[in-house]
């Protein structure tokens, strides 16, 4: 016993770390899901209801916020699947650096209990997740645990991306050209790129924020000659393209799953790499000022941040059309990983819809800091990327553990799932368009949205139920599943053509491909 | 002979250094920060660098001899990673100097009130040790090269002795200016200064671990050229960053 956790805890093999990851991250999803839930019950109703106290709710806010991008989704993305999927996919032994992943994921580890401390603390960091300057620097909380969270965490991040970028440039199998990658490994590459350049800018600025508070320095202090915007721009600086880097990993996890429930090749491979993956590398540093309309700025940066904001659906489109066009003809399976899939389409329509008016500035400045602009992040971002999570450890379970889950229960709760999140987040815009501004713990000003905050609730509970079935799913299917089989999906990447799970080396031998291998040569003999 | 082979592949699979520095880290630096300055707890904020710091070190040295005694997954990797993380470490630079910028050349008056006189000769000759250093590291891996381990290290201690002046002398000067009056909390062109040199002279420590990381195996006969390779990268990105540091820092008025 001693013997096994010690295998695992303080494995190198990138298929353990992986999984290290993905029970991290799903226990982080765990704990800021149940802040949300917290704060669904503070909203039930107008006036406090569950507790008095409003730091508390900001407490709660701090942690969800946080918890869920830095402690769920990016490492689920780049840590989980990116560490699992990565170096089967191109037909190596491992990663790179086994044991610099093996440190990039115990930082992680750190990342995460020191976030649970806040569970603990006697002033608990309550700065939401963005930690603006001045509250961030004049609350009672400790800010420092805020900052040092975000450290670890994208320390971790650009130890990966050294890792990863290096394992995906060199260590391909032999034959392996770049236009044979799978496209979620190309999302990995594309990702990484993103977190070396901009982890950094964030961890500056949260440090800024720690050195002004509790050193002394004047960096956002305007009575000093410092400038409050200044972190602003730093933290949009690395946070728009912070939802590319969750973005391309979980849109690079549905192609592949739509591949191969649809058995078809991927519709314009190289406009969906170049134009799409590569046309959102060249965007994502240019727009952030859009999370700044509100701030006093000159005319032409307003026109020409929303030029560059509205050009982002040009690469995005190219990937739908992409996933689109892979579905057409199609002879489509609709089992679990599938149904995830194909809602991730939906639900990234709506949330891109509803962010092109927010591009807009004459109408952005209106529904800022309204509950429009959760309602359209959880969409985008937060649902469609947990929903692309979802479906992808679904998908691998298989390889993962060697058995089956139940596809019945499966179905059931992603269902349940996705009718709550669209009773949550629909009527969440719907708020928004009434006046319900975001981050408050109380709407008694606002009696005109009491009825919208109800079904916000009611979907909430909808959710954790679900979430909870594919839970319980997982865990069941880990002990009592049915044997799965090397590729119970009949797909052509190369991580099921090995056994389930891979041994240690993860192939009997290195494979040599040809010159016309493709991880979705469907319908051709091969 | 077979139980022999499982053997090594298990030893491979498995290291517990990482985890040791990561919990050396967080009581290093969160929890002994937190306890200082948050908690004022002065005897928790002790005992939690007293437990980190060891735990850093012992993590870092056992992982330069489990690395020195295992098969690399792939050969040659080590500089162009070294290359992808410099990137990262140059975004951390540029943000420190995007936001001097800003303030500056958004400032009213410069330099701002407060400010005293920077020495202008202290930097020069600072200058000169941190170039001397590139040109003596990248002897060092000549020597390597040559196989003249002899050489590599005599190079390589040189090139420690002169960081280490570097350090000295920037210590010196903080001492001077701070007695002086001029803190990073004078104004924002002390915050500037101090963080900015500050996080420079951290990356010269940095480079002297890795140095030092270099030269202890090497004493006992035993090279890792990655490590070697890598590691004089990062020195010269180091010695180009202070390139920016002195221009922009001491000698724009
Ligand atoms: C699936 C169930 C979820 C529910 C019911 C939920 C609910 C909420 C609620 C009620 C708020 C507070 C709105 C406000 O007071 O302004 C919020 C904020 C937020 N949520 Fe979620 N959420 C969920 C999932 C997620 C996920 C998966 C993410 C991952 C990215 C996420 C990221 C955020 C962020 C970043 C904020 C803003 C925090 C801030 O204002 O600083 N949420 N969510
Ligand atoms: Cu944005």
């Amino acid at each position: 016993m001693a013997g096994v956790l010690r295998e695992w805890l303080f494995t190198t093999d990138h298929k353990k770390v992986g999984i290290l990851y993905l029970i991290g991250s799903v226990a982080a999803f765990a704990v800021a899901g149940i802040m949300a839930l917290l704060m669904r019950a503070e909203l039930s109703a107008p006036g406090p209801t569950i507790t008095a106290n409003p730091s508390q709710y900001n407490v709660w806010l701090y942690f969800h916020g946080a918890a869920m991008i830095l402690g769920f989704q990016i490492p689920a993305l780049t840590g989980f699947l990116a560490n699992y999927l990565v170096p089967l996919q191109i037909g190596a032994k491992d990663v790179a650096f086994p044991r610099l992943n093996a440190l990039s994921v115990w930082l992680f580890f750190a990342g995460i209990i020191l976030a649970l401390l806040t569970f603990v603390l006697p002033d608990p960091p309550d700065v939401m997740w963005t930690g603006y300057p001045p509250y961030s620097e004049i609350t009672q909380g400790n800010t420092a645990f805020y900052s040092f969270t975000v450290l670890l965490l994208g320390f971790a991040s650009i130890l990966g991306g050294v890792n990863f970028l290096t394992t995906i440039a060199f260590m391909r199998a032999p034959g392996m050209g770049w236009n044979q990658l799978n496209i979620f490994t190309w999302s990995v590459f594309a990702a990484f790129i993103l977190q070396l350049i901009f982890v950094p800018v964030l961890g500056t600025a949260v440090t800024m924020i720690m050195f002004d508070k509790y050193l002394g320095t004047n960096f956002f202090d305007p009575t000093q000659g410092g400038d409050v915007l200044i972190y602003q721009n730093l933290f949009w600086f690395y946070s728009h393209p912070a939802v590319y880097v969750i973005f391309l990993p979980f849109i690079g996890i549905v192609f592949d799953i739509v591949a191969t429930f649809a058995r078809n090749r991927i519709f314009n491979y190289k406009m969906v790499v170049y134009g799409g993956i590569g046309g959102i590398l060249l965007l994502a540093g240019e727009v952030w000022i859009h999370h700044l309309y509100v701030t006093g700025m000159p005319d032409w940066l307003r026109v020409g941040q929303m030029v560059t904001t509205l050009m982002i659906s040009v690469p995005v489109g190219l990937m739908f059309i992409g996933l689109v066009g892979t579905l057409y003809k199609g002879s489509i399976t609709f089992n679990t990983p599938m149904l995830y899939a194909l809602s991730v389409i939906f639900l990234m329509l709506i949330g891109g819809l509803t962010g092109i008016p927010l591009a807009v500035a004459s109408i952005d400045i209106n529904l800022s800091d309204s509950y429009f602009i959760p309602g359209h992040f959880h969409y985008v971002m937060a649902v469609a990327g947990t929903f692309a999570i979802f479906g992808g450890i679904y998908y691998l379970f298989p390889k993962m553990t060697g058995r089956m889950y139940n596809e019945k229960l499966g179905k059931t709760s992603f269902w349940i799932t996705f009718v709550g999140v669209n009773l949550v987040f629909f009527p969440m815009m719907m708020a928004g368009l009434e006046g319900m501004p975001r981050r408050y713990w109380d709407y008694s000003q606002f009696p005109q949205v009491e009825g919208l905050h109800h079904l916000m609730t009611a979907g909430a509970v909808l959710v954790a139920i679900g979430f909870f079935l594919a839970l319980v799913n997982w865990i069941q299917a880990l002990f009592k599943g049915q044997p799965a089989g090397n590729n119970p999906w009949g797909s052509r990447s190369l991580e099921w053509t090995t056994a389930s799970p891979p041994q240690h080396g993860n192939f009997p031998e290195i494979p040599m491909l040809s010159k016309d291998w493709s991880p979705y040569a469907y319908g051709s003999s091969q | 002979m077979s139980d022999h082979a499982a053997v090594h592949e298990h030893a491979e699979e498995v290291s517990i250094w990482p985890a040791v520095i990561s919990i050396g880290i967080l009581f290093a630096v969160p929890f002994a920060f937190s306890f200082h300055f948050v908690y004022h707890n002065g005897l928790y904020a002790a005992l939690s660098l007293g437990l980190g710091v060891p735990m850093i070190v012992m993590g870092i040295v056992g992982w330069v001899y489990e690395a020195l005694h295992s098969e690399p997954v792939a050969e040659g990797l080590a500089p162009p990673a070294m290359g992808w993380f410099i990137l990262a470490e140059a975004l951390i630079f540029l943000s420190f100097f995007a936001t001097y910028w800003v303030v500056r050349l958004g400032a009213p008056v410069w330099p701002p009130e407060g400010t005293v006189e920077l020495p202008k000769l202290m930097p020069l000759v600072m200058t000169t040790v941190l170039v001397t250093s590139s040109f003596t590291i990248h002897f060092a891996e000549g020597r390597l090269a040559q196989g003249d381990r002899r050489g590599f290290i005599n190079w390589l201690i040189l090139s420690m002795l002169l960081g280490l002046a570097f350090i000295s002398m920037s210590a010196y000067e903080w001492n001077h200016l701070l007695h002086e009056g001029f803190t990073p909390a004078t104004n924002i062109f002390g915050t500037a200064f101090y963080t900015i040199t500050g996080f420079h002279g951290a990356h010269v420590i940095v480079g002297l671990g890795i140095f030092t990381a270099m030269l202890l195996p090497a004493l006992r006969g035993q090279v890792n050229e990655g490590l070697v390779k890598s590691g004089s990268l990062y020195w010269h990105f180091v010695d180009i960053i202070w390139f920016f540091v002195v221009s922009q820092v001491y000698f724009w008025v």
